[in-house]
């Protein structure tokens, strides 16, 4: 128990490469709100974990790393907690596939003995946005809001691998908890949260290389959507949406010929804000599309102890 | 039980505006969507036109948009229906990527079997054996037979979020039958339909959102198979430069480092002899660099720890081939 | 103008298998189906196909279980040349890509399906007809046959004694347009939909059947109609064999095996029209359930079961929302497939120059009075590839000038007649429906004199109910109206000739049984009957049938 009475939740935490590379202002964030909540995140168990291969590489190679991640948590006894979405899908299906015990054993026997690692099939991996609705509670965190969002419309974005595969992302038992996880946070905040044609779609990050026109049609098609719905910022749980969303904006609104300038936040930056973080800590001065009309919104400036 | 349906009828000469009309009918609780459609077109209105035909799901012909989602019409039940049907009666359109011919028929020639043509649907044996058939010890590979159940429904290419934005995108369900040629191992062709898959409007412009997975109604999972297509093409290093760069310098970051190197990464992808590519980089590198949002190229990038590990999976799996 | 060397009518197993062939063979083939290929019943066979691959069995032995089941009525020709070729014929399937099960060796698996006694039958899980007929496909686009999907063939060209061809509308336009070509293969398929509650797909309304009847093309065997065994007892959806195959048992509700009293010996392994009349007969003494007995799956092994009859557990649990590894499955015997159709030999033949037929829309008499599970598929590979090469045969040789514009014309003016009619409030499907119910109540597992009888009076009735339909819809683009129309009128006159054969066929045997005649007659009935059209209606005749 901490001194405010929240039970405090240990993960293994598992920040995931875009965190630490293309988007450092989503860690800072996820470590300072998860203190906050008192969420401990044990950045030591899988410390030397490696990458989930994100869906590029070929399930052959990258079943045998997550199984390795799994393992490492299991034998810490911790769930793993992940921050982004493309990782947490990722391990949910290695994590599926590895259930099969005949495949768990030939990779623990080919890959993971040699280590001394083995894997049971135990671990639960939980994003963070499943962790504050699961493991802390809604209820609880509306009433730590200091700083509500004041019905501000905001655009719930959840890219592809937070519902996807819905058995697996979204199975029976959490279907309760994880089918508006977004938007049940977003009004716990005090927002509102706007349903856009784009919300479960994908971004368009994966295919920037591959198809850039393409990648642009589908950002600009959601924003310029969420904007035509009176929406004022989109809230995201995934950071290579972010990297598209608001790293690739400019882009899109040069194929689509139109001004767009949504803001868009990571999700642990917009409970952070709610909480009472300034946006100086949530490093959203590092955003290409500035958030300031938002700050505006919620009359920052003036500084809100956290 | 009775139950409404509206339908988004159209004719291109009686209809041209597309009303809306809306159809009560007395069902039986086990009737399926397709069952009702029938009712209703042998007792009320025989001019309402939509297809289907096996009646048991195994043909795709029935495929149409059932309150604003992909379905099988024979394979759905209305009472399911009912209970999801938002404003007081279930919604019937026909799909939504092709152009409506009438009522709930779309154009399925010019959308999808076309496509479907494009990726060379059949198997071209290496030399068929003289007698008998080929051996295939072991069986076939439980994804090609799995691939085999798609019945070219349709509905993974509703699903489809890059179809939405670029219908010249060959779609998923054309790239599952790709698949289970390619997956063939009678096939003769494989390398050079890995080659021609890869051209622009191929499998490289699908993002892999799973939308397709979720779609479709036989749990072929196209999806996956795409993924398999990729991996396929990346081993035979078939398809574009760009993308087999981008490949392969993610695969090499990782068993390197551990984890993933952006900034080597982006530049990697784009090809170190590419100047104009590296030049279109810039502006985001540079803006994001003074944001202090993305890695700057050449940052030095720090190993993790385990990173030998990593690298010892990843040659274990090389040596596996 | 579309014009071809060869026009394939129907684009399921026998029609592409037939294109295929006569492709193959060097002509210039399209095919014409009122749906696209893919959609075609064919892909809703689960069960498998049936050759003498392994060794113990052979080609004589598979042609002496057909002709057993057969009620000894088979053409003994017919059935020697379904069975030589079957071996040969299921291998080029395997060359064109199906994937088959495979056994130890990687060699084409097979399994033992009722009636059988030998294991002979080769699969692919529970959807050897999706793969087949996606396979066959596939081949026809590798081989650019040029596919006319969604247009619908509304009668034979019939001039200087020969066909020259069909008169089709485009479905997307309305438009009747001539196609001639200088053969024809007939390959429609089904008439099942004139039954209620069988297990035919909607595009089964006996097309073929009825476009070569009224052009005084010879029917045959037409009283023989075989039910399934098991079709999902509300809908009338097909449950493979493979499952009895698997070790189901058909239980009563007191849970008795009942075919310990029909056939003691090969239980559920006994033939179709064996198995479904016990079933029958079940529910008539009381020891059914609300109409219908039971599957009882529950003591087969669950793996298994998922391996080899997914699409099966996944059809009833969709359906009927059961799980057979804990529940019964409630079902009853469902009209399956004519035995009968367009007389044709070997070659498929219809003894009209330029006219072929295939499959289940025609009849070399191969099945006699009851056909072997397993054996449909093959009927429609073997003779299917022979009808096709048989045309293109005929193609090289004939002397043939297009049908002429007067033919073309007066055709088209008739067929079109009835959109200037003024609807009333009768529809097609309405007839349908009611002639349904007079088939399934009266030309069905139980026939006797008194319900045939009825049964004519009947269809004759609705045949002046469907003289009086008219048109709703004026648009040409899609008009599924006008696509009933005909289709209801093509299964009244097919009706009429079943009717009028199992009247004329005073014994019981195989599928026909006559409560009325009860028992097999060999000294007057060892003969098929052949009906042509007349304006009273049919007109019988007989051929004997060699025995030995």
């Amino acid at each position: 128990m901490t001194t405010n009475g929240q039970v405090k939740t240990k993960y293994a935490f598992y920040p995931g490469c875009v965190s630490k590379g293309g988007c450092p202002e989503l860690y800072e964030a996820v470590v300072q709100v998860a203190e906050k909540l008192g969420f401990e995140l044990d950045d030591k168990a899988l410390e030397s974990a490696g990458c989930t291969g994100a869906g590029v590489l070929s399930k052959e190679v990258s079943d045998p790393i997550n199984a390795r991640t799994f393992a490492m948590a299991e034998a810490a006894g911790l769930e793993i907690m992940t921050i982004c979405s493309t990782c947490q899908g990722i391990m949910t299906q290695a994590h599926h596939r590895l259930k099969d015990e005949e495949y768990r054993a030939m990779i623990n026997r080919d890959f993971l003995a040699e280590e001394g690692l083995e894997y049971k099939g135990t671990t639960v991996i939980r994003h963070m946005l499943w962790a504050i609705v699961e493991d802390f509670g809604l209820d609880k965190l509306k009433s730590m809001v200091k700083r509500p969002l004041n019905g501000l419309p905001i655009a719930h974005f959840y890219g592809c691998y937070m519902k996807r595969p819905p058995e697996l992302m979204v199975p029976k038992e959490f279907a309760k908890t994880r089918k508006t996880a977004l938007e049940d946070v977003i009004e716990a905040l005090g927002g509102k949260a706007v349903k856009t044609s784009g919300r479960g779609k994908c971004c368009g990050f994966p295919i920037l290389t591959s198809n850039e026109d393409n990648s642009m049609a589908m950002l600009g098609d959601h924003t310029l959507d969420a904007k035509a719905k009176g929406v004022k910022a989109m809230v995201t749980p995934c950071p290579l949406c972010h990297l598209q969303l608001d790293g690739k904006q400019a882009d899109a609104e040069a194929h689509k010929q139109e001004e767009i300038d949504m803001p868009v936040f990571h999700l642990p930056q917009l409970v952070g804000l709610a909480l009472g973080f300034t946006p100086k800590e949530m490093n959203l001065q590092r955003h290409l599309v500035s958030t300031k009309s938002i700050e505006e919104e919620l009359g920052i400036g003036v500084e809100v102890k956290a | 039980m009775e139950v409404k349906f509206a339908v988004k009828r159209y004719d291109p000469i009686t209809n041209a505006d597309k009303s809306t009309q809306t159809y009560t009918a007395e069902v039986d609780e086990g009737d399926m969507v397709l069952d009702a459609l029938l009712q209703i077109r042998d007792e009320q209105d025989p001019t309402l036109a939509f297809r289907g035909s096996c009646r048991t799901g195994f043909c795709g012909d029935c495929t149409m948009t059932v309150n604003g989602k992909g379905a099988i019409a024979c394979r759905t039940k209305v009472k399911k229906a009912w209970d999801g049907a938002e404003d007081g009666a279930i919604e019937l359109e026909p799909l939504k990527m092709s152009r409506q011919m009438k009522d709930l028929v779309y154009n399925a020639r010019e959308f999808h079997w076309n496509k479907f043509r494009a990726v060379e649907p059949w198997v071209d044996p290496v030399q068929p054996p003289e007698k008998g058939e080929h051996l295939v010890p072991g069986g076939h590979d439980k994804h090609l037979t799995e691939s085999m159940r798609c019945t070219q429904c349709g509905l993974c290419d509703q699903g489809c979020t890059v179809l939405v934005v670029d219908k010249t995108f060959v779609g998923p369900a054309a790239l599952t039958k790709a698949y289970r040629v390619v997956a063939d191992e009678r096939d003769s062709r494989k390398r050079q339909r890995l080659d021609k898959l890869s051209l622009p409007r191929g499998m490289w412009d699908c993002t892999h959102c799973f939308e397709a997975s979720e779609h479709c109604p036989k749990y072929i999972e196209p999806t996956d198979r795409i993924f398999d297509l990729h991996d396929m093409a990346i081993k035979a290093e078939a398809g574009p430069p760009k993308v087999v760069h981008h490949y392969k310098s993610f695969a090499a970051s990782v068993k390197a480092h551990g984890w993933l190197d952006e900034g080597r990464l982006a530049i990697e992808t784009e090809g170190f002899t590419n100047v104009k590519g590296l030049m279109k980089l810039l502006p985001l590198a540079v803006k994001a660099g003074l944001k202090g949002k993305h890695p700057m190229p050449y940052m030095l990038h720090k190993k993790r720890p385990g990173h030998e590990q990593i690298k010892r999976i990843f040659e274990k799996w090389e040596s596996k081939g | 103008m579309p014009q071809h060397d060869v026009l394939v009518v129907g684009g399921g197993f026998a029609g592409l298998r037939a294109a295929l062939g006569a492709r193959a063979s060097g002509a210039d083939v399209g095919i014409l189906s009122k749906v696209h290929p893919m959609r075609s019943h064919s892909s809703g066979a689960h069960s498998g196909i049936n050759a003498a691959l392994k060794s113990g069995d052979s080609w004589e032995t598979h042609a002496k279980d057909t002709i057993a089941a057969g009620g000894d009525l088979s053409d003994r020709s017919a059935v020697e040349v379904m069975c030589q070729s079957a071996a040969e014929d299921v291998v080029a399937l395997e060359h064109m890509g199906v994937i088959f099960n495979r056994d130890e060796e990687g060699r084409i698996d097979v399994t033992t399906f009722p009636g059988s006694s030998q294991a002979r039958t080769a699969f692919v899980g529970d959807s050897a007809g999706h793969v087949i007929l996606q396979v066959l496909f596939e081949q026809i686009v590798r081989s650019e046959i040029r596919i006319y999907d969604e247009w619908f063939a509304a009668s034979l060209l019939m001039e200087d004694g020969m066909c020259k061809g069909v008169i089709a509308r485009d479905l997307r336009t309305g438009e009747l347009h001539p196609f001639h070509s200088k053969a024809v293969v007939m390959a429609t398929g089904n008439l099942g939909q004139m039954y209620n509650g069988g297990t035919c797909s909607l595009t089964g309304t006996g097309d073929g059947v009825a476009l070569a009847y009224r052009a005084g093309v010879p029917l045959i065997d037409m009283e023989m109609v075989q039910y399934h065994p098991t079709t999902l007892a509300d809908r009338g959806i097909l449950i493979t064999e493979g499952v009895r195959a698997e070790g189901a048992h058909l239980v009563n509700k007191k849970g008795e095996r009942f075919m310990e009293r029909y056939d003691a010996e090969a239980m559920e392994m006994s033939t179709r029209d064996v198995v479904a009349r016990a079933a029958m007969t079940e529910v008539r003494k009381n020891r059914g359930d609300k109409g219908h007995v039971f599957l009882d799956m529950r003591h087969l092994d669950k793996a298994r079961m998922t391996a080899r009859l997914q699409e099966t557990l996944w059809l009833m649990d969709d359906l009927e929302g059961l799980d057979p590894s804990e529940a019964l499955i409630p079902v009853k015997p469902g009209m399956h497939r004519p035995l009968g159709g367009i007389k044709i030999d070997t070659f498929g033949d219809t003894g009209t120059p330029g006219l072929y037929a295939a499959g289940e829309c025609a009849s070399t008499g191969a099945h006699g009075a009851n056909r072997l599970g397993g054996n449909s598929l093959l009927d429609c590979i073997v003779f299917g590839r022979r009808a096709g090469e048989s045309a293109s045969r005929y193609v090289r040789g004939a002397t043939w000038s297009p049908a002429t514009a007067d033919l073309v014309r007066e055709q088209e003016e008739m067929l079109n007649e009835v959109t200037a009619k003024d609807a009333n409030s009768d529809t097609a499907g309405a007839i349908r429906r009611d002639l349904g119910e007079i088939m399934d109540k009266n030309v069905g597992m139980v026939r006797n004199l008194r319900g045939l009888r009825k049964a004519a009076n009947s269809v004759a009735k609705l045949q002046e109910r469907f003289g009086a339909l008219g048109i709703r819809d004026k648009s040409g683009a899609y008009n599924v109206e006008l696509r009933a129309i005909r289709e209801v009128g093509n299964m009244l006159d097919v009706a009429q000739v079943i009717i009028g054969s199992a009247e004329a066929r005073q014994e019981s045997r195989g599928c026909h049984f006559r409560s009325d005649f009860e028992a097999r007659d060999d000294e007057n009935w060892m003969k098929r009957i052949v009906a042509m059209h007349s304006e009273d209606g049919p007109k019988l005749d007989y051929e004997p049938v060699e025995a030995g």
